[in-house]
């Protein structure tokens, strides 16, 4: 009988309960005790189970909910083999073989009172049961291993299907396609009865595609020449005239930073500016401007510094970074972590349209994408820190180089000068006839003594300029001929220290004497204010100077050693003062450069040191000069460690190492292993994103150029092209367009050829009752559906009216906030504006989470999460924006100056020329006469403020 | 409804779902009825799918129904920027002051935020029994501590991060990551706003900046930026709001006729073109918008008994700034505004300065910051008691995170502690004079019925009629909710 019955703990007397008593008694789970009748069991099938046909659809049906990726009731989680079987707060749930054992069939046949499965939902029918009896008996066969996904369905999705090439749509109204596009868009017209609309006119037209393909409006004699050039090729021709303008990257750049949630600040509550991020929106535009092919624009974002694009791999560090540090290890890990989900998650929804960021703590729940892919991904970009690094421009190598020749050169001067340094005094209690030492700097120090015999020197800091004290090189040198820094690590000596700063990769105890100077390379006390540290050599040498600083590159002056104490020793314990501050002058008051130095010199002497340090000092100015090259916010590349997979993505649950790599379900196989170069990752990885055998690819990106022309892609979610995306439209012409682009070079500017010579792109905005009433949104494209303009263009088309746009390209970009030096930085909109901020909007240097005063309440994203595709909502702070701010006040002004300059004192040719520049066309009789009243009645500034408000100027028709 | 009756946005979300629907995903059929019919929106108890809410291009604030009877028509949140000190204030620990001075056990190895900590240190501020329901409170906060008996705290709230900027987001949008939807945005996105000349959703910075994690706390995020929270205080309106002084009022009325009569012209051109419609109705909302806020905005024909009461006159500057805060806050909750966020505390301008982070010298700058506090936002409740509106209005008091029961090591101040704090709730739908949940003896960790601010989310949106998991918007591939993937309704909290 007893073999019948099993103990479990009773879920009445309260999980939490029954663990805290397991706790206190040693860690035994000995609760009350309740027993099952087995003989109340379903029988198990007779058949043979199998898990994906039988199983599988029992637990995702009845289980998943409370035991599946998302929740884990009693920590059990019945979706991965291992967790199943291993068990959960319980114990196993399943042991194989042994069905009538396993607590799971119990708790499914009802049998354990307040244990009773599915908790919620219908109970298993006595079939269900005796299947998962006949798949445990079985010995509980679960094909697939952990880490890896149910795939079958899931990969026959369409977008991960390579495009087909399709046929070429045969249409009723054969005269109205004039290319490929036009025959897909007709089909599916005609298939739903609907019609296309007629050719829209052409000042209309100039209008659209100026707006469209460089983001500004058309010159009224741009217009004019358009509507009367008679040429069969004139839209042709204005097609290429805009494609090869430079004012192309600028709007098209916008689109892609959207994309990329590119901004200018590092976000969260610091936000502090980011000055040398720019260069990454200007390499954009370049790109764009020189139809870059896609293939070698993804490489250089994800791997520019391995082929001479610094600034491109800003796409990697474009995202949000939390700068707040703490000496708290788990806040550290989240954060890192954080960061490199930003990075992982942007690049798949950027260049694949899949949302690989799902995967961080569990298999994906629609896609082929599991946890370890993740990973894999996770461990490409391990060795990616935020910040800047060098922007290596043509003359960077001999910039590099001349700076190392000036700091050797400094080098000699400075060991020439140490001869002249006065010899550390060690009469006690300060008793001393000699003149004081300099005082302590935070570059560079030396202390110079009678030679000495040593096998141990320390350096006992007592006070600091503030906090825990900072060394970043203790250099000991040989006494003699052939002086040499005995203390360096690879002349084998050792370090040690009362405490070393935790938990920094900058500071750490082996640099002290790792022969690498600068505050990246130093070391840093555990305590505030004292510490020490000590060099033990393999063997006793005659030391006589000894060199040390703070920062001898001098970005850094804090943490400075300000009262201190060295001595050495030939055995342990008997040390023996060599040098200290005791004799130095106090930190922080005035050094006279005679008086610091040895203080009997001849006079030759004193000729000799003053042009030693007229040259150390010129020397230094060079070396900065030489070492002020220009940096990006590009990202910081250091060799990574191993990657693990995290179990829920909690970067405390490490669980197996995982390889760099791609995503395993999709297009070829990359060779990396854990040992291969952090470039070399990266490269990979952009590679595998470009090879012709991954389906996504060419499809996204024309799916982005498709939607920017029409407001709307063919799949209307951008980076989703998941099972949860949407479907596409048009599904062949999507796939028509992805082939022709590769077929193109993956020419971006080929595709908007394509697009905007089509006949669907050409057509009338007008609506239509009748095909309004099959497709109110237009997705058929029975016309082309007006759309607003976005903060930016809007922007852009009022200076251009007013005059006042200033179309200077690329560098640092101008800032609608007022500037503010609070440690976090504090943005409040400028009050005014001049020529300064009359600049294309692009050039704005954009805050995180900061928006404009005036445009950002038009829909602009604020980067904090991507932005593939923007809403474009109507709202009355809009109007009020529109209407009152000064910006609008301003270039309401500017316009009327305009008029009168353009058209002269006439109120009609004013208003002629303000209808022109603002909307493109010509004005009616009677909206002449409405303007003249408005003018009369009030005045030209009135008129110019409502022009910028009309819907017709804020709208692309 | 007809589809052109929809917004841009929510044709965009009806066509997705279409075209999921004839890809036979059953999700979006589901989706697709409970949009287009009330039975299905108001049926299915089970249901997770969902619930998009019908918004109209020409008003999208329009006011919309809840999913059912709301407890609570309007929000007001007081968030106190910088994490104010459960232990100083709500969080009574008898056994902190036994164990004054004393190492906590186990806390030897213990690396917070700033690093080690100290003993343990009892409040400096005395607690005492208050109200009939004799709960202990602080002297921190004298006038509050009297309206115990109003009060519904939750003495175990926890939070994701113990770095203010990604708790701050937390606590507001549900991550601590940027660039998620705040929860004014959420409710407003569901329930448009009665108030058809006011933003629906307001925050109200403090007089010495805004907190933080900044706009965030009232970003729309990925929504559109209809939901986005209008942020200004009695010192500082509306930007753009007021008209010019150059523009004189004729100025203004020949203005909007003359663009009316173009918007008009175009319109006869593009028949039923909702966005077009839409933009024409936004001008005039935002005309009514001019005069209806500057109303609110104007303090002056306030009794002197009420702003004596809230300490509008008070010779603290910040405090009767502060003041004027709270009365605006009321004056927008009074003309029915959806969500009013009311701030005390501001960004750091040095550690503890401008707001509650008291990392060294706590008492010292929690004596500046809690006079200006406390009186203003008593006289808040009281006031709102008084006009009957708790009855329809959920206030709901927070801060990022709690503070350590030790002081950090050298110092005489309490480092971040996101495992247990205290946020306390008041008017409808909550209980009164009642503590949910509690921390251990020492007010270091929750242990009794711990609760997530997912769980806190989930309980505001259940308060205002709305389920929390069917509430969301498609963003890059995820139906992305308030409360994410988590988060229960405090049923226990609920009157």
């Amino acid at each position: 009988m007893s073999s019948n019955l099993r103990t479990y703990s009773a879920k009445a007397f309260g999980l939490g309960l029954c663990l805290l008593l397991a706790g206190l008694i040693g860690g035994e789970v000995t609760c009350v005790a309740a027993s099952v009748d087995k003989s109340k069991l379903p029988p198990a099938a007779t058949k043979a189970a199998d898990f994906i046909q039988d199983i599988q659809p029992i637990f995702e049906k009845s289980c998943y909910g409370c035991h599946g990726p998302e929740k884990q009731k009693g920590k059990y989680r019945l979706d991965v083999r291992e967790t199943a079987l291993k068990g959960g707060d319980t114990g196993p749930n399943i042991i194989a073989g042994k069905s009538a054992d396993s607590p799971l069939i119990h708790y499914v046949s009802g049998l354990v009172e307040d244990m009773k499965m599915p908790a919620k939902g219908d109970a298993l029918t006595a079939e269900q049961i005796g299947l998962l009896r006949a798949w445990i008996d079985q010995g509980a066969q679960w094909p697939e291993a952990s880490g890896t996904v149910a795939v079958g369905s899931k990969k026959s999705h369409w977008a991960f299907q390579p495009p087909k090439r399709p046929a070429i749509p045969t249409v009723a109204n054969g005269r109205w396609p004039r290319n490929p596009i036009d025959s897909f868009i007709l089909a599916k017209l005609e298939q739903n009865e609907l019609r296309p609309s007629p050719p829209v006119d052409k000042a209309t037209l100039i209008r659209r595609l100026s707006f469209d393909l460089i983001g500004l409006p058309p010159t009224p004699e741009e217009v004019g020449q358009f509507v009367k050039d008679r040429r069969a090729d004139a839209y042709e021709r204005l097609v290429e005239r805009l494609l090869d303008s430079p004012h192309y990257g600028e709007r098209w750049a916008r689109h892609w930073l959207d994309v990329v949630r590119f901004a200018e600040s590092n976000g969260f509550e610091t936000n502090t500016p980011r000055p040398n991020a720019w260069p990454y929106r200007d390499y954009i535009i370049r790109a764009l401007n020189a139809d870059k092919p896609y293939t070698q624009f993804v490489l250089e974002q994800l791997a520019g510094d391995a082929m001479g694009e610094d600034a491109a791999t800003g796409f990697i560090v474009g995202g949000p970074w939390d700068e707040v540090k703490s000496p708290d290890v788990n806040l550290t890990l989240q954060q890192r972590n954080d960061e490199l989900h930003d990075m992982v998650a942007t690049t798949a929804s950027t260049f694949l349209g899949l949302t690989v960021g799902c995967a961080r703590c569990h298999n994906h729940k629609f896609d082929p994408i599991s946890q370890t892919d993740y990973y894999a991904m996770q461990a490409v970009f391990a060795g990616v820190q935020h910040g800047e690094r060098p922007l290596r421009t043509k003359d960077y190598e001999q910039r590099k180089q001349e700076a190392e020749k000036m700091e050797q050169f400094l080098a000699g001067l400075d060991e020439k000068l140490e001869g002249f340094e006065p010899l550390a005094c060690m009469t006690v209690n300060g008793q001393t006839n000699l003149p004081l030492r300099a005082p302590v700097n935070a570059r560079r120090n030396v202390e110079r003594f009678a030679p000495v015999s040593a096998k141990l020197v320390r350096f006992t800091i007592l006070a600091t300029s503030n906090l825990e004290p900072c060394i970043d090189e203790l250099e000991i040198f040989s006494a003699g001929e052939n002086s040499r820094n005995v203390a360096l690590a690879t002349n084998g000596a050792t370090a040690t220290a009362s405490g070393t700063y935790p938990n920094s990769d900058i500071h750490k105890l082996e640099h002290i004497n790792d022969g690498r100077y600068g505050n990246g390379r130093s070391w840093i006390s555990s305590e505030i204010g004292k510490g020490w540290v000590q060099i033990e050599f393999p063997q006793t040498y005659s030391i006589d100077r000894i060199v040390w600083g703070r920062d001898r590159e001098q970005k850094y002056s804090d943490r400075l050693a300000t009262n201190y104490v060295i001595e050495v020793a030939t055995e342990p314990g008997k040390w023996q003062v060599i040098a200290s501050s005791q004799d130095r002058k106090p930190y922080g008051s005035g050094s006279k450069i005679e008086a610091d130095y040895a203080q009997t010199l001849s006079a030759n002497e004193t000729v000799e040191l003053h042009s030693l340090l007229q040259q150390a000092e010129e020397a230094r100015q060079k070396v900065k000069q030489w070492n002020t090259r220009p940096t990006v916010y590009a990202g910081m590349f250091l060799q990574p460690g191993v990657t693990f997979r995290l179990y829920r993505g909690d970067p405390l649950q490490k669980r197996e190492q995982v390889t760099p790599g791609a995503l395993e379900e999709f297009g070829p196989k990359t060779e990396l292993t854990v040992t291969t170069p952090e470039w070399q990752r990266r490269l990979a990885l952009a590679r595998w994103v470009i090879d012709p055998q991954n389906p996504m690819t060419a499809r996204v990106m024309v799916n982005r150029i498709w939607q920017h022309h029409f407001g709307e892609g063919l799949v209307s979610t951008p980076s989703d092209f998941g099972l949860n995306g949407a479907r596409p439209s048009h599904p062949e012409l999507l796939d028509w367009l992805a082939l022709e682009f590769q077929k193109s070079g993956w020419s971006i500017k080929a595709m908007h050829r394509l697009i905007v010579l089509s006949n669907t792109y050409q057509q009338s905005s007008r609506p239509n009752a009748e095909s309004s009433r099959v497709d109110a949104a237009g997705r058929l494209l029975w016309r082309f559906t007006p759309r607003r303009l976005e903060a930016e263009p809007l922007r852009d088309a009022i200076l251009s009216a007013s005059g006042k746009l200033d179309f200077k390209m690329g560098g640092p970009g101008f800032d609608l906030f007022e500037p503010n030096n609070n440690y976090v930085r504090v943005y409040n909109s400028k009050k005014e504006f001049g020529p300064g901020e009359f600049r294309r909007m692009i050039y704005q240097t954009k805050p995180r989470m900061q928006l404009d005063d005036t445009f950002g309440a038009f829909d602009c994203p604020d980067a904090g999460q991507i932005a593939p595709r923007r809403n474009s909502s109507t709202t009355p702070l809009q109007a009020l924006n529109l209407l009152n701010s000064s910006f609008t006040m301003q270039q309401a002004g500017f316009l009327a100056e305009r008029l009168q300059r353009d058209a002269g004192a006439d109120a009609k040719a004013q208003v002629r020329r303000a209808f022109r520049l603002l909307f493109a066309r010509e004005p009616s009789s009677e909206e002449i006469t409405r303007s003249l009243k408005l003018i009369k009645e009030q005045d030209l500034f009135t008129f110019c403020r409502a022009m910028l408000n009309a819907n017709e100027f804020l709208y692309v028709f | 409804m007809r589809q052109d009756e929809l917004s841009h946005a929510g044709r965009r979300l009806l066509d997705r779902r279409s075209f999921l629907q004839h890809a036979g995903t059953g999700l979006a059929g589901i989706a697709l009825t409970a949009l287009l019919s009330k039975q299905g929106l108001l049926a299915a108890e089970k249901d997770h799918s969902p619930i998009r809410p019908q918004i109209r291009s020409q008003a999208p604030l329009a006011a919309r129904l809840p999913h059912f009877a709301p407890k609570a028509k309007r929000v007001l949140v007081i968030f106190c920027s910088g994490a104010c000190s459960h232990l100083d204030s709500w969080d009574y620990k008898p056994e902190l002051i036994k164990f004054d001075g004393k190492p906590m056990p186990g806390s030897e190895k213990l690396i917070t935020f700033q690093g080690e900590n100290g003993n343990l240190v009892k409040s400096p501020y005395t607690f005492k029994p208050r109200g009939q329901s004799g709960k202990y409170i602080s002297d921190l906060f004298p006038q509050l501590a009297e309206m115990a008996d109003e009060m519904c705290f939750i003495h175990s709230m926890t939070a994701k991060s113990n770095t203010h900027g990604p708790a701050e987001n937390q606590m507001s949008t549900g991550f601590t990551l940027d660039g998620f939807p705040s929860m004014g945005a959420w409710a407003s996105y569901a329930l448009g706003t009665e108030c058809d000349d006011l933003p629906a959703f307001v925050a109200i910075p403090d007089p010495r900046g805004v907190p933080q994690a900044g706009p965030n706390h009232w970003s729309s995020g990925f929504l559109p930026a209809v939901f986005q929270g209008t942020a200004f205080n009695a010192d500082k309106p509306i930007p753009n709001l007021a008209r010019p002084a150059k523009i004189s009022e004729q100025a203004e009325r020949s203005t909007r006729d003359f663009l009316k009569f173009l918007n008009n012209k175009r319109l006869e051109q593009y028949p039923e073109d909702s966005e077009l419609s839409a933009r024409i109705a936004s001008y005039e909302l935002a005309a009514k918008m001019q005069l209806r806020a500057a109303e609110v905005s104007d303090l002056s024909h306030e009794s002197e008994f009420i702003r004596e009461m809230y300490g509008v006159n008070d010779a603290n500057k910040t405090k009767a700034s502060y003041a004027r805060n709270c009365l605006l806050a009321r004056r927008l909750l009074e003309r029915d505004v959806r969500f009013v966020q009311l701030f005390n505390g501001s960004y750091a301008m040095g550690e503890g300065v401008g707001n509650w982070d008291g990392h060294k010298k706590l008492k010292e700058q929690y004596d500046i910051h809690a006079p200006v506090f406390d009186q203003p936002t008593a006289a808040l409740l009281r006031d709102l008691k008084g006009r009957g509106l708790l009855e329809d209005t959920l206030v709901v008091w927070t801060t990022e995170f709690g503070r350590m029961p030790m002081f950090q090591k050298g110092a005489s101040g309490r480092d971040h502690n996101p495992k247990g704090f205290t946020v306390w709730m008041t008017g409808a739908g909550v209980k009164r004079a009642f503590s949910y949940g509690a921390t251990d003896s020492f007010g270091y960790e929750a242990v009794e019925n711990i609760t997530t601010i997912y769980d806190l989310h989930a309980t505001i949106l259940h308060l205002l009629g709305l389920d929390h998991e069917r509430v969301s918007f498609y963003h890059n591939g995820i139906e992305r909710r308030l409360t994410d993937v988590h988060g229960q309704v405090i049923q226990g909290i609920l009157a």
